[in-house]
């Protein structure tokens, strides 16, 4: 379809003035759900057609047509180029040009396309149902499970008058195993979820699902006996689940340039000391350090190349997250962040694989040097402010006493202001480990997304009894 | 579209359906046309014009279930959904309590659609989003929109089964949205957000202005902000707060597919008192002009008004087709089939709301001991246990005659015993986003920690 659709995309620019950009998206999810011995559901879900953006008069104007014929294509061109010039003077600062840059063309690939579309829904089907009977199985406690497998398939054509003419096809396989577990009336749940960019090779490269199923019974047995914790500030290790949510959400939507243009806490920050010296973060279109990262893309969605960006090197800020209008208002190279969710959303300045670099230390040592604390992780969920101030549920926080663990507490949720928290790291594990691949990232449209790093040690709120 | 051919497209459907193997089917096609203009760092950015149908089909062949949603309306596409529905059928275990709801009787609603609002073009929504933007700027320049926009769009749903189920509905609506925070020198506050959105074309400008207002104020009130205070004692929950954190882990409970599963710990206590006498909830989706409102559910049930929890009793929980009929003894649909187009029915409310309390909102903190005042929670509640821990957004600090704004402030508690904890419902509600009537509520028993 790449090569026909790239075909039909070129036939309807053909001839436009101005810049008009055309991406053919189409994007296939399949779902199924296991739980308490049922399957729930399995779902198909296709979208497809092509998005159209056009740039007159120094204002955007968007349309989009399911509809892949060169006339259909020719008349969203028209649509969005009359929605350009009814907003543009109502626009007070026109948009001028756009950063030049060498736009990709060409086919791109990521492993996996194949081997997930040829995989038949009656093992994805089995995969689910055996891991929800092995989780339920796994101890008396645990009264019901669920096991969720999901998969997105996507390919993209994307062809600009500035000449990017680019195709790519990717497949984003993702599992998740919850148990809930009861005693006394009292119920604690415990989850595991993993996601990747490529086949099952990748979505399973940390262990098999049955390591995972085993993990979730586990912790919500082991949580049912948890006490909560003392709130206050704490020294914490954070795993690099929860180090890759704090990068992500809490510096890592700080440096999104149309954010930064608003007014975040990042604004005006480039070349300061933003964090400790041990803080080098990233985020890059490529997997790097391991394959399957979960929010890899070859090309972004306006044809620029996706590189790997680096934002703080040695606790100093040295990059935004651009598209190519920022860029150019910024006037740097665009760093290849814009996505868009499917066919009839507008590309949006989003980031990727999101990760802070590894250190010299090792996990054992962090925790044997640290006196009173919390190894942290697991994350529940997050989510950050225009401050940098985060707040993260973690799923296991078990105590640190006198350089050694201790006892596990539940309902653990942390915050404090990114910038701030990021100057108290005093240590950085050498391990690495993407750990955020099931996750989506919310800024008016999902995106896929991944984040991770090694182990940290920093200083914290949690939240907890008074 | 009109919603007569999207049932012939529905119907269509069927057909071919019935003519691949399918015992009974379900197919649900939406269409929607939109304007769009969308402001980005203060200025519009983009302005967008959209138009799209998607067909959902549910297939069922002997208890086993497949379902496939696609955009597309060809010939080829459709007999695409039903072959790639039908193969799922074929091969997902059969469930006794599977099938579709009989043929429903609906009531149209009034006032759900406006041609006015049909009418509304992109010159009209850019018109809408800069007044926005220019009011924002006359207001306080410290206040920053980081991205916003207005909307203006009309749909029709239409919805036909093999068990004889035949429904259209047109709809219109008009809204817009604002997210941003106040920067002051070297001090960004908070983010805020607010949004509204109605059917009434002649409340439309209203509804905007009230809306900027409301987020310029939010904004502002996050600047100077502070340290808190560690206690256990009480907070107050806006009702947004009320609307994004309370209500939403609640009704989760309340579902009749959560109580099958295991997860609610609401499992058995219908009859059974939960809350304070003081508190009732009511869902709705049936009032004239609402936001929320339709005839009939995901399923073509009818929807209807009812008391979920009456003077702090459990009343009911929420069924869909399947839920009902696994739950057994007579049990129908309440019409709390949830969804569209593109997704298996699902169970969830239409438009909640809280009964009015008796105490003046202002009076809510009165007193001298230390309240926490509850704009926005950032934070997590485990939906199985009912514990939550997040940072107070939008908070101030109240007592000794005191009002100051605070940050790094988080809260935690267990939501099922809040509800026991209820200690005053203000008197005054607000409808948020067109669909959910809340008070203010006082809540005590929770743990506050400040950074």
């Amino acid at each position: 379809m790449s090569n026909e659709s790239l075909e039909v995309l070129e036939r309807a620019i053909d001839s436009e003035d101005g810049f008009v950009e055309l991406r053919y998206h189409d994007k296939v999810s399949r779902s199924v759900g296991v739980e308490k011995g049922r399957v729930e559901r399995t779902q198909y879900r296709r979208r497809s057609g092509v998005g159209v953006r056009v740039l007159d008069a120094g204002g955007w104007g968007f349309a989009s047509t399911s509809d892949l014929e060169v006339t259909a294509v020719k008349r969203a061109i028209d649509a969005a180029r009359a929605a350009a010039r009814a907003g543009a003077g109502s626009r007070r600062e026109k948009t001028a040009e756009l950063a030049k840059v060498e736009l990709a063309r060409g086919e791109f690939e990521i492993d996996g396309f194949d081997e997930i579309m040829d995989r038949p829904l009656e093992e994805k089907i089995d995969v689910a149902s055996r891991l929800e009977q092995m989780t339920r199985g796994s101890s008396s406690s645990v009264q019901t499970a669920s096991c969720g497998y999901n998969e997105i398939i996507e390919q993209k054509s994307i062809v600009t008058t500035d000449g990017a003419a680019a195709s790519f096809r990717l497949a984003r396989p993702e599992l998740r195993i919850q148990a809930v577990a009861e005693r006394d009336g009292r119920l604690s749940t415990g989850s595991e979820s993993i996601g990747a960019t490529g086949g099952w090779d990748c979505l399973f490269r940390g262990g098999s699902g049955d390591v995972f199923a085993e993990k979730a019974a586990r912790t919500a047995t082991d949580l049912l006996s948890a006490p909560l914790p003392e709130g206050g500030r704490a020294t914490v290790i954070l795993a690099p689940s929860i180090v890759g949510l704090l990068v992500h959400e809490a510096i890592g939507h700080t440096v999104e340039a149309d954010f930064v243009q608003a007014g975040s806490v990042a604004a005006g920050k480039i070349g300061t000391q933003v964090a400790s010296e041990l803080v080098t973060l990233c985020d890059s279109g490529r997997s790097e350090f391991h394959d399957g990262a979960g929010g890899s893309i070859p090309v972004d969605d306006e044809g620029v190349i996706a590189g790997n960006t680096t934002i703080i090197e040695n606790g100093r800020l040295v990059s935004y997250l651009h598209n190519r209008e920022s860029a150019a208002r910024f006037g740097v190279m665009p760093t290849g962040n814009a996505r868009a969710w499917e066919y009839s959303d507008q590309p949006l300045i989003r980031m990727r694989n999101t990760y802070l670099v590894p250190g010299t230390t090792t996990l054992e040592e962090m925790i044997a040097t640290t006196d009173d604390g919390y190894l942290l992780d697991g994350p529940r969920n997050g989510q950050a402010d225009a401050t940098g101030e985060f707040m993260f549920g973690v799923q296991e926080a078990r105590r640190i006493r006198n350089g050694k663990l201790a006892e596990l507490v539940r309902g653990v949720t942390i915050t404090g202001i990114a910038f701030e928290v990021m100057q108290t790291v005093d240590a950085v594990s050498d391990s690495f480990h993407w750990d955020l691949g099931s996750g989506y990232c919310g800024k008016g449209q999902p995106a896929k997304v991944d984040a991770g790093g090694p182990y940290i040690r920093c200083r914290a709120l949690l939240g907890g009894e008074q | 579209m009109d919603g007569g051919r999207l049932l012939d497209l529905c119907n269509d459907v069927l057909t071919r359906a019935r003519r691949a193997g399918a015992d009974e089917a379900e197919a649900v096609a939406g269409w929607r046309r939109g304007v769009d203009t969308r402001i980005e760092n203060g200025d519009i950015h983009t302005v967008e014009t959209s138009e799209e149908t998607v067909i959902g089909l549910r297939v069922m062949i002997s208890g086993s279930v497949g379902f496939t949603t696609a955009n597309g309306l060809e010939s080829s596409t459709l007999d695409a959904c039903v072959e790639e529905a039908v193969g799922q059928a074929r091969i997902t275990p059969p469930d006794a309590n599977t099938g579709l709801p009989p043929a429903c009787e609906t009531t149209a609603i009034e006032r759900l659609h406006d041609p006015r609002i049909a009418a509304i073009d992109v010159t009209s929504t850019t018109a809408m989003a800069t007044r926005m933007i220019e009011r924002i700027r006359e207001r306080d320049a410290r206040v920053r929109i980081d991205s916003g926009g207005v909307s203006a769009g009309e749909s029709t749903v239409a919805l036909a089964t093999t068990t004889g189920n035949s429904h259209h509905e047109a709809g219109t609506s008009c809204g817009g949205h604002l997210f941003g925070m106040a920067v002051d020198g070297d001090e960004v506050a908070s983010f805020d957000y607010d949004g509204e959105s109605t059917r009434d074309f002649d409340r439309i400008d209203a509804a905007l202005e009230e809306m900027t207002d409301r987020f310029a104020n939010k904004c502002l009130s996050g600047l100077g902000s502070g340290s808190g205070q560690s206690f256990n004692g009480s907070v107050v929950l806006s009702p947004e707060a009320v609307a994004e954190f309370l209500l939403p882990n609640l009704i989760g409970a309340i579902c009749s597919d959560a109580v099958r599963k295991g997860r609610s710990p609401l499992a058995g206590r219908v009859g059974e008192s939960i809350a304070v006498p003081g508190f009732t909830l009511i869902d709705d989706g049936t009032i004239p002009g609402g936001i929320a409102s339709s005839a009939f559910d995901r399923e073509g049930v009818p929807t209807r008004r009812m008391t979920l929890i009456d003077s702090g009793v459990l009343t009911t929980y929420l069924y869909n087709h399947y839920e009902a009929q696994f739950a057994g003894d007579g049990q129908f649909s309440t019409g709390h089939a949830s969804g569209s187009a593109s997704s298996l029915p699902g169970i969830g409310p239409n438009a909640l709301e809280v009964a009015a309390g008796t105490t003046p909102a202002a009076e809510l903190a009165a007193g001298s001991d230390p309240v926490v005042w509850v704009g926005r929670f950032s934070g997590s509640t485990n939906g199985v246990t009912g514990d939550f821990s997040g940072v107070v957004k939008n908070g101030f600090l109240i007592g000794n005659g005191e009002r100051r704004p605070i940050r790094e402030t988080m809260i935690a508690g267990n939501l099922f015993e809040a509800l026991r904890n209820i200690e005053a419902i203000s008197a005054e509600r607000r409808l948020l986003g067109g669909s959910a009537l809340l008070p203010s509520m006082r809540i005590g028993g929770i743990s506050v920690t400040a950074g």
